[in-house]
């Protein structure tokens, strides 16, 4: 389904008035073009802080001619939400997570597929080698990417040491709302997940509905879901990204130069961002065991399990999340190779 | 998930400085009155300026003081209130502000560990530990309560680069809630503007609950009679940005520039908010 199929469901009702808003809202070619831009990243993060200085440095160095607007924390709805309104050209861009993005073009969330990765190095690795696939891939589906940043490594805390998948079997564990990834290494395994949006989250450590959540550090600790769990399993248990994507209707119509320089801005900004979410996610590491959280190291064994769990659900993985088994395998091939070249990554 | 780096609470509030009298019985006679009559004097100042080129000097007077009478709680609570103003209202250097601000804990935890050795023992606790020991201060403490938990929240905001101190913004909540549980109207009700600005950090998206920051600056707003012009600043740069309200922003720092800043212990920090009001001002509509 390409990104105009899906946000199509949404908006057939009314279609008159949309193509009317759409009229409305064409940039104009002669003048300058804003390209309004919503994101769930709470004003004040370092995400939104250099996406600002991106905007400027564009703004400066088109002389106005794209102007960027900001819409944070999640003030124009949900991911739904903000695909329909760039449809109707109430927003031209929006930056989403790549598990968000896959409901246009599903290999988006490649790089989030369950327990490949074990450690941000082999992530770089393949994403050096991939990123420009999954671009094109988007491209054909009517979104120019300007970004792809790492979000870093989502983990699995709960109030015991849990050191084995099955450990989970009986926990209360929370499942993202809509998430196919987790639902089906969890069916891999034989977990019931209680499927809840982020949001009530907290809540639902808080009341007990929840014992077992899982998270970047970043999160866990902006969250604040550390307060209700005390130990961290420390497996990568999937590569999370964030995309920043225009609808390519609007982008074809600002002049070749003033896109390249959005590009060359925007791209010089995702490579700071990479690093400043290595960072954080370190120092967001470092914070949860200067309170106590207890970090849980699985041994050789333990995490070969793990891992098997995900190699022997991978092909319902694949049909599920309507992965290209081409790109599967090229990304495997490539954590191969790294492998090969600097160690099985057990201790980075 | 991945959008999130959340750099806490800006809170750049002067609200430290509208406590600094007052409390300096155990100084000895002369200081004391020296101390408070320049506490008021500063509170009062209606030009940010004078104070910012003249507050060094009093601190410097107030290390004094601090290392000839080091078990002083009230000196060490000065001494706190003013390195944590100052930092957090005059200070750009982001090194500078994490050491002045740093200072400002330090003299706080000095302060309270003499007079409350259990909680002491757990400041650097687990939150569950730390909040058995909440419940330790008692009406009569709320003015070392208050005073260590606003330095913290400076020191903090100075640190938001430092995850490991981020982490700690709960515990401050958790002193601020106690505040509000012994004695709501301390200090102008600043307790419910720190509780609002803690409250309005988080989108409900990621379980953020912005009506609650909300009822705080409300109730702040009612308990200094809404002579406190920090209020509104704050409500509309933290409640209105977030749920994204702009006739509520500009609305509530158009009252702020409207009103008079002069009210006794407020002066100077109202003249502060009204800066802070127009610069927010200045870019609303670039904001919204």
């Amino acid at each position: 389904m390409t990104f105009s199929d899906w946000i199509r469901r949404f908006t057939a009702p009314g279609s008159a008035l949309i193509a009317a808003l759409l009229l409305l809202a064409q940039p104009s070619l002669a003048g300058a073009t804003t390209l309004k831009i919503a994101t769930l990243a709470p004003d004040g993060t370092s995400w939104m802080r250099l996406m600002r200085q991106g905007a400027e440095d564009i703004k400066e160095k088109t002389e106005g001619r794209v102007k960027i607007k900001f819409y944070p924390g999640g003030v124009m709805g949900n991911t739904a939400t903000v695909m329909k309104k760039m449809r109707i050209g109430q927003l031209q861009g929006g930056a989403f997570t790549g598990a968000s993005l896959s409901q246009v073009y599903p290999d988006a969330q490649l790089y989030g597929m369950p327990m490949v990765f074990r450690t941000l190095g082999e992530a770089r690795y393949v994403r050096e080698r991939m990123d420009d696939t999954l671009i094109k891939g988007l491209a054909d589906n009517g979104l120019v990417v300007l970004g792809i940043s790492d979000g870093g490594f989502a983990y699995i805390m709960c109030e015991k040491p849990l050191r084995r998948m099955e450990d989970l079997k009986g926990q209360k564990v929370w499942m993202p709302e809509g998430d196919v990834l987790t639902e089906t290494m969890f069916d891999s395994a034989g977990v019931k997940g209680i499927p809840l949006p982020v949001a009530d989250v907290y809540t639902g450590l808080q009341t007990g509905l929840l014992d077992t959540i899982a998270g970047v550090p970043t999160g866990i600790v902006a969250f604040q879901w550390y307060t209700s769990v005390t130990h961290l399993t420390d497996v990568p248990l999937m590569f999370l990204t964030g995309w920043l994507v225009i609808d390519d209707k609007v982008f074809k119509r600002i002049k070749a130069d003033d896109q390249k320089v959005v590009h060359e801005v925007m791209g010089q900004i995702f490579r700071t961002l990479d690093d400043v979410n290595r960072k954080d996610n370190e120092s967001a590491r470092k914070a949860l065991q200067s309170q106590g959280i207890e970090f849980v190291v699985p041994d050789t064994a333990e995490r070969a399990n793990w891992e098997q769990i995900a190699i022997d659900g991978r092909e319902t993985m694949i049909s599920r999340a309507q992965y290209s088994p081409e790109l599967v395998n090229e990304m495997l091939g490539y954590i191969e190779e790294y492998r090969e070249q600097h160690g099985s990554g057990d201790s980075e | 998930m991945v959008f999130t780096t959340p750099r806490i609470p800006v809170v750049a509030l002067l609200l430290t400085l509208v406590t600094a009298s007052g409390c300096s019985s155990m100084v000895s006679r002369a200081t004391s009155d020296m101390s408070d009559n320049l506490s008021s004097a500063v509170l009062d100042q209606n030009d940010p300026e004078t104070v910012r080129q003249g507050a060094p000097a009093f601190l410097l007077m107030i290390d004094g003081f601090i290392s000839g009478d080091p078990d002083n709680q009230a000196l060490l609570l000065s001494g706190s209130r003013l390195y944590g103003a100052y930092a957090s209202a005059f200070v750009d250097d982001a090194a500078r502000q994490k050491r002045l601000a740093g200072k400002s804990y330090d003299y706080g935890r000095q302060a309270v560990c003499l007079s409350h050795k259990d909680f002491c023992a757990v400041i650097d606790k687990p939150l569950a530990a730390f909040n058995e020991h909440v419940t330790d201060f008692r009406a009569d403490d709320v003015g070392v309560l208050f005073d260590f938990a606003a330095g913290w929240t400076t020191w903090i905001q100075a640190n938001t680069d430092d995850w490991s101190a981020t982490i700690q913004l709960p515990k401050v909540a958790a002193l601020m809630t106690r505040v509000i549980e012994l004695d709501e109207t301390y200090s102008h009700g600043n307790a419910h503007l720190y509780m609002g600005v803690l409250s309005t950090q988080l989108p409900p998206e990621y379980g953020g609950k912005p009506e609650v920051g909300r009822q705080h600056f409300e109730r702040a707003n009612e308990l200094s009679n809404g002579h406190n012009l920090m209020v509104n600043t704050l409500f509309a740069k933290y409640y209105a940005r977030l749920v994204f309200d702009k006739e509520l922003h500009d609305r509530l720092l158009n009252e702020v520039l409207a009103s008079d800043i002069e009210a006794p212990g407020l002066t100077l920090s109202n003249a502060l908010a009204q800066q802070d009001a127009q610069l927010l001002l200045e870019e609303s509509n670039d904001f919204f």
